[in-house]
């Protein structure tokens, strides 16, 4: 059984068994491949791994309607949209300006969420037991690349808003044999231990 | 007299037009997003916060304001972090 993110001393310490720990690599490599173009999304033979590959682009519209608000003016039908969800035009009304930021911006940061994403599931690989001890600066590349992580898992799953949530989750607890209810299991995993990661590195409750 | 100074310097502060935006989005923790505006903007807990709030309730919030080139780093550093973040005039 899982145990959230707390501080001790200079680390931040969860226990995550070795299967959480398995999935939540394998999501973070997936993420990491969507973001590095010159590798495949194909089947890495992990079953875990292929989670967020066998759900496919359009898998949670059909549960939560596609009439959603576009993260970009004009979406290349030929790019996967889980890209624009990651990296979303950056000027709103003005196409040229958001075009020029894109080819002035987006390698340089896919590499950069690339090389977090590997950081982060390299690091939880290293960790030999349950008990994962992770030093600040591996803690801030694990939360990070749980943020882009769970963008993806919510493209897939169709939650572009905060109703999109409810239908989804509404599905998963009244079907849990549903297609959808695994990886919004999955989901909702993550959004805790990213939750509880967020809270142990900034010290204090929100509000607090 | 206190207030003709203040509105002198008003006037003399240089012109920051630009602004950069956060947009809400439901897979952005709250907790994340306060821990994010704290990090890379070093603002006060308090106004990370309320900050994270007008993006939570209101649906955006201004993030920063400054040149352009400002502006596009401050987006581009908030799109690293996974937010959604764009830059405009402010008009």
């Amino acid at each position: 059984m899982a145990r959230a993110f707390k501080r001790k001393g200079e680390l931040f310490v969860a226990k995550l068994d070795e299967a959480e720990r398995a999935v939540i690599c394998g999501l973070l490599d997936q993420t990491r491949l969507l973001l590095a173009p010159t590798e495949s999304l194909a089947d890495t033979g992990d079953a875990f791994a292929d989670l967020v590959a066998s759900l496919g682009p359009d898998f949670g519209n059909s549960f939560t309607g596609e009439e959603h608000e576009h993260r970009r003016a004009d979406p290349d039908p030929e790019r996967d949209p889980a890209l624009d969800r990651l990296l979303p035009d950056a000027h709103r009304g003005d196409p040229a300006i958001a075009a020029e930021f894109r080819r002035l911006t987006e390698q340089d940061l896919r590499r950069r969420k690339s090389d977090n994403l590997a950081r982060a599931s390299a690091v939880l690989r290293a960790a030999e037991s349950e008990r994962v001890a992770l030093a600040k600066a591996d803690a801030e590349a694990l939360l990070v690349a749980l943020t882009d992580t769970r963008l993806l898992l919510a493209e897939r799953l169709g939650i572009q808003t905060e109703s999109d949530v409810e239908a989804v989750e509404g599905i998963a607890a009244r079907q849990p044999d549903h297609p959808l209810a695994y990886a919004v299991a999955v989901y909702d995993f993550l959004t805790w231990l990213q939750d509880s990661l967020a809270g142990a590195l900034m010290g204090r409750r929100l509000f607090g | 007299m206190q207030e003709r100074q203040s509105e002198t310097a008003d006037l003399a502060e240089p012109a920051t037009p630009w602004i950069t935006l956060v947009w809400n989005d439901p897979v952005n923790l709250m907790s994340y997003v306060t821990y994010v505006f704290q990090s890379y903007f070093n603002y006060p807990r308090a106004k990370a916060e309320k900050l994270m709030m007008d993006v939570h309730t209101l649906g955006k919030a201004v993030v920063s304001n400054g040149s352009r080139e400002e502006m596009e780093r401050d987006a581009m550093a908030m799109q690293g972090y996974g937010l959604w973040a764009t830059f405009e005039r402010d008009d």
